[in-house]
């Protein structure tokens, strides 16, 4: 059976007592895993996919995907990017400051942008590389994940309060361009879509569904609509927000180490998959020995439940390379 | 507390700018921290006062519900906003002496971290309970933080960290910190940080939430 047919089987209910799955988010820990530079991870798609398929064979993971930063989609929008050699890139300046750039904002041509259309090729590589056995997570930022990196956080964070029209115009340009990209990626073989909207944990339940929301929705149900599956990513603890997400239809719901998965299971519901959640610093400090019985524990009380196990959100860099292998191993 | 500190303490809590912001919805119209708090200051009340009883209440009651998890951080920045757009009046008496701030605290994200809004939250919690701030912005290392001690002499430091990658840079600045400034209280905070990483790398303070760190510094000149 290949990797993608025994996530089809999880998506549809199936060997929930036997099959487990195994995908952690692997970036920058992917990238040294191939003495490769985050600097080089980030800004070439062929280095981001080759580094994906040693770390998921060596690992044995069941999904890869192209997840590397938050911004492309910015950077595609017309800010300047910059590529440090080991760290995340960083974005150099806040391009949209009034309701006047917000609504002379222009939506990119994605394949034209460079990063943008790195991902697309990244989407076509991996394809070409793993020929269709593999699940692939595409990548794209949440509307007010990307409003944010486009305003600045705290800034948009206020303008939600001040201004809605600012917000509002600000998140509906995001959204475009986030469907388009998901579009793109799906068409040159993305099998998932992940939509990282992390700031999401930082704001009241009221502000949620006024501003975001329905716009998430939007995306997820347009993702469905091109032959995707989604998996949302809202890194912290978003415990009051699963009222309203279980609405989102998504496929896969990550969950951080904050969020308890039993309730996230009793409010979200069956059908979705949960994705997580070991705390990634027990993952790096703990011993191997340690893995093995949080993980062991997992498993036992998600036995039976939609679940892949992972951890509650990126693996970082300097985790032992015995410590992921000790997770991979007790979920066999 | 008179009528009017209680107002100021009442618009910083819910984050009601001045007349012109339409936040919070339900006091749309009314006056906001800035114009009750010159209002204030005309009719002769203390700025002591109006800092002390006003403006820093409000910010510890939203500082406290905030740690409860009653209100997010879009509530916080708003309430920060109305406490700096209120403290602009009282400036001049800082400069003049006849406000005393509580001390000096200088704070900064660790080398290698680009992020900021839990530091800024910090930030604007701490100046808005009295204290002077100085902001030394993300990626700060080791030296600039000895050297804005050395600019501010008896300032006390908290290091904020995001990513655990970074977290352990805390260690290198807080001996570099110590060894330069031993009786420099170094409060730590951020997302992976925990209690035994501030016992681990021999901090002396760490908090969860802002309002702690808050309430550590006010400890430290009660």
């Amino acid at each position: 059976m290949t990797k993608k047919q025994k996530f089809d089987r999880l998506l549809n209910g199936m060997d929930l007592e036997t099959a487990k799955l195994f995908r952690p988010i692997l970036m920058h820990f992917a990238a040294r895993f191939s003495q490769k530079t985050y600097r080089e991870f980030a800004s070439d798609y062929r280095v981001l996919v080759e580094c994906n398929i040693k770390a998921m064979e060596y690992f044995d993971t069941d999904l890869v995907g192209l997840i590397s930063d938050p911004y492309r989609e910015t950077s595609a929008f017309g800010a300047k990017v910059s590529f440090p050699d080991e760290a995340v890139p960083k974005c150099e300046e806040i391009i949209v400051k009034s309701l006047e750039d917000a609504k002379a904002l222009k939506n990119p041509d994605l394949y034209k942008e460079e990063r943008t259309r790195d991902r697309i090729e990244g989407a076509k590589y991996f394809a070409k590389r793993l020929k269709g056995d593999i699940p692939v997570i595409g990548w794209i930022e949440g509307p007010l994940a990307e409003a944010c990196d486009l305003a600045g956080v705290g800034e948009m964070l206020m303008q939600m309060m001040i201004d809605p029209d600012f917000a509002n115009i600000l998140m509906d340009k995001c959204v475009v361009t986030a469907k388009e990209f998901a579009r793109l990626q799906i068409l040159e073989g993305c099998d998932i879509i992940g939509m990282g909207d992390a700031i999401c944990s930082q704001i009241d339940i009221g502000t949620y569904d006024a501003f975001v929301k329905e716009r998430q929705k939007e995306i997820i149900d347009y993702v469905h609509e091109c032959g995707g599956k989604v998996k949302l990513h809202i890194c912290g603890d978003i415990s009051h927000l699963l009222a309203s997400i279980k609405d989102l239809g998504m496929d896969i719901l990550d969950l951080d180490w904050q969020v308890d998965m039993d309730i996230a299971h009793d409010v979200i519901g069956p059908d979705v998959i949960r994705c997580g959640n070991i705390d990634p610093v027990l993952i790096q400090n703990s011993s191997s020995e340690q893995l093995e019985i949080m993980t062991g524990e997992t498993i036992k009380k998600e036995m039976g439940r939609k679940h892949i196990i992972s951890g509650g959100c990126e693996i970082t860099v300097n985790t032992p390379i015995e410590n992921l292998m000790a997770i991979r191993k007790s979920s066999n | 507390m008179s009528e009017i500190l209680e107002k100021i303490a009442y618009c910083v809590e819910f984050g009601k700018i001045n007349q012109q912001s339409p936040y919070p919805p339900d006091m749309k119209g009314q006056l906001g921290a800035d114009e009750l708090t010159k209002e204030a200051l005309d009719t002769g009340l203390a700025p002591e006062d109006i800092l002390k009883k006003g403006l820093v209440i409000g910010m510890e009651r939203i500082g406290i519900k905030f740690r409860e998890n009653k209100v997010f951080v879009p509530q916080v920045l708003m309430s920060a906003k109305a406490m700096s757009t209120a403290i602009e009046h009282l400036k001049p008496f800082f400069q003049s002496g006849d406000v005393k701030r509580s001390g000096i605290f200088i704070i900064g994200t660790v080398a290698g971290d680009l992020h900021d809004i839990g530091k800024n939250l910090v930030s604007m919690m701490v100046e808005g309970n009295g204290w002077e701030v100085v902001d030394l912005g993300t990626d700060v290392s080791a030296d600039k933080f000895v050297n804005a001690i050395k600019d501010n002499p008896g300032s006390h430091v908290g290091l904020s960290a995001l990513l655990t990658t970074t977290m352990i840079n805390m260690e290198h600045i807080l001996k570099e910190v110590k060894a330069a400034s031993p009786e420099t209280r170094v409060l730590i905070g951020g997302a992976p940080v925990s209690e035994d990483f501030k016992n681990k790398i021999g901090a002396d303070f760490y908090s969860p939430d802002p309002q702690g760190a808050v309430e550590y510094l006010n400890s430290l000149v009660a």
